[in-house]
């Protein structure tokens, strides 16, 4: 009888032991952190670092771009948080922004945040009411983001310096 | 032999097949593919290569042949269904600790993991068609993973060490002139070498208790194994080969001394 337990929970151990190799090969951690990070998103008890995220906010408002997407970054280690990828590609836009052009490879960064934001809130069209903001919803901003990557005719119309950023 | 002795017996038999030989199968499966970063100092996971999985199952025939694996054992129709199971598992087991283990003696890319893949499959290849025992299989891939390691870990590291190793010197010396651009190959942290020693000792030890659990008690002479190994034509020429030597010799008694 004892051999038969230890046969079924050997089985099941080695099991989950395989499971998590597979995973930890999957998901390819690069630090001990980034292990427990993962460990936390499987389990459903990741949350952002919300002195970190308030500390980048306030580093956005003052036009501070590249250390507020650095401080959003240790916020959300992880990339899971909707509202936080949506601000690192709001800074990416208006650190891209230009009256005269568009940097495109800002803007590329920018869309691939967006597109991880619409991404992790399937269920409902993502929304961030911010007053400091003018598109509250990931598609407006992709929308723009995008169209600051297409080349057309309009680039040269020198009525463009008069646009506004948003 | 008491029941107690019998049943510590049978306890720590499964406890040594369902527990730890798989989970020790599987550690090799995850530090296998395990490197550390030269300059990060980050994990970098890498999975087997293809050319890995196709050496793992020449080893695992290699391992039926020599009689380490005795899967017709193992896995048979009078067995309950989950002791059937998890000797399957088991197989699993071994066969992805072996892939990892060439994965972490195979440099990562370039001429050298082309060259260490064929040397690799040449032997084994040879092998098939060699008489093996367990024991003598066991030395066979303590020597082969061991060469593969001390290539890898210890004279290439050292000549691609960014620090530039011993063996940077040496062959700098030796070779003035004569590019390695071609033999290129990523350089990683002196942990992962430790890290690949650790996997690799790990499994032959692996593969030394699968030796010891499949025994059955019963010590044989190395003849009668080898015999074992034989095909029925075989078998049956030196039946007739043995039988001829005895009728060759001259019938004597005790009387005629």
């Amino acid at each position: 009888m004892q051999s038969k337990l230890i046969q079924v929970a050997g089985l099941g151990f080695t099991i989950a032991y395989a499971a998590f190799i597979v995973w930890i090969y999957a998901t390819e951690p690069r630090t001990f952190k980034e292990v427990t990070t993962s460990a936390e998103v499987a389990a459903g008890t990741y949350e952002i670092n919300q002195e970190k995220f308030n500390s980048a906010l306030s580093l956005f408002r003052r036009e501070q771009f590249r250390a507020a997407r650095d401080e959003w970054q240790r916020a959300d280690p992880a990339q899971r948080d909707a509202r936080t990828q949506f601000y690192i590609a709001y800074s990416f836009y208006r650190e891209g922004w230009g009256r005269v052009y568009f940097d495109q490879e800002l803007f590329k960064q920018g869309v691939e945040a967006v597109n991880r934001a619409i991404a992790l809130s399937p269920a409902t069209a993502l929304t961030i009411d911010d007053p400091d903001l003018h598109m509250h919803t990931a598609a407006e901003l992709k929308a723009e983001l995008e169209q600051g990557l297409e080349r057309s005719w309009s680039d040269v119309n020198p009525l463009k310096v008069l646009r506004t950023r948003k | 032999m008491t029941a107690t002795d019998t049943n510590n017996r049978s306890r720590n038999r499964a406890l040594v097949d369902f527990v730890v030989l798989p989970s020790l199968f599987l550690t090799v499966a995850l530090l296998g593919g395990l490197r550390i970063g030269a300059e990060s100092r980050t994990f970098i996971f890498i999975a087997p290569p293809l050319v890995t999985l196709l050496l793992a199952v020449l080893l695992m025939l290699l391992l039926v042949r020599g009689g380490l694996l005795t899967f017709h054992q193992w896995v048979r129709g009078d067995l309950p269904p989950l002791t059937n199971l998890s000797h399957i598992w088991m197989f699993i087991t071994i066969f992805f600790a072996s892939a990892q283990a060439f994965n972490s003696v195979l440099p990562e890319r370039g001429l050298l993991h082309w060259l260490f893949s064929f040397c690799f499959l040449w032997t084994l290849w040879n092998n098939q068609f060699s008489s093996f025992d367990a024991r003598r299989l066991l030395r066979s891939l303590a020597i082969l993973f061991g060469t593969a390691f001390v290539l890898k870990h210890m004279l290439l590291a050292s000549l691609y060490s960014p620090e530039g190793g011993w063996f940077k010197r040496v062959a700098g010396t030796l070779l003035q002139g004569v590019a390695l651009g071609t033999l290129d190959a990523p350089a990683f942290a002196p942990a992962t070498g430790y890290i690949a020693f650790f996997a690799l000792a790990l499994y032959v030890a692996g593969l030394i208790l699968l030796a010891f659990a499949g025994e059955t008690g019963v010590i044989t002479h190395p003849v009668v194994d080898e015999y074992r190994q034989l095909s029925a034509a075989e078998r049956l020429a030196v039946r007739e080969a043995i039988l001829d030597d005895r009728r060759d010799q001259p019938l004597t008694s005790p009387a005629d001394d």
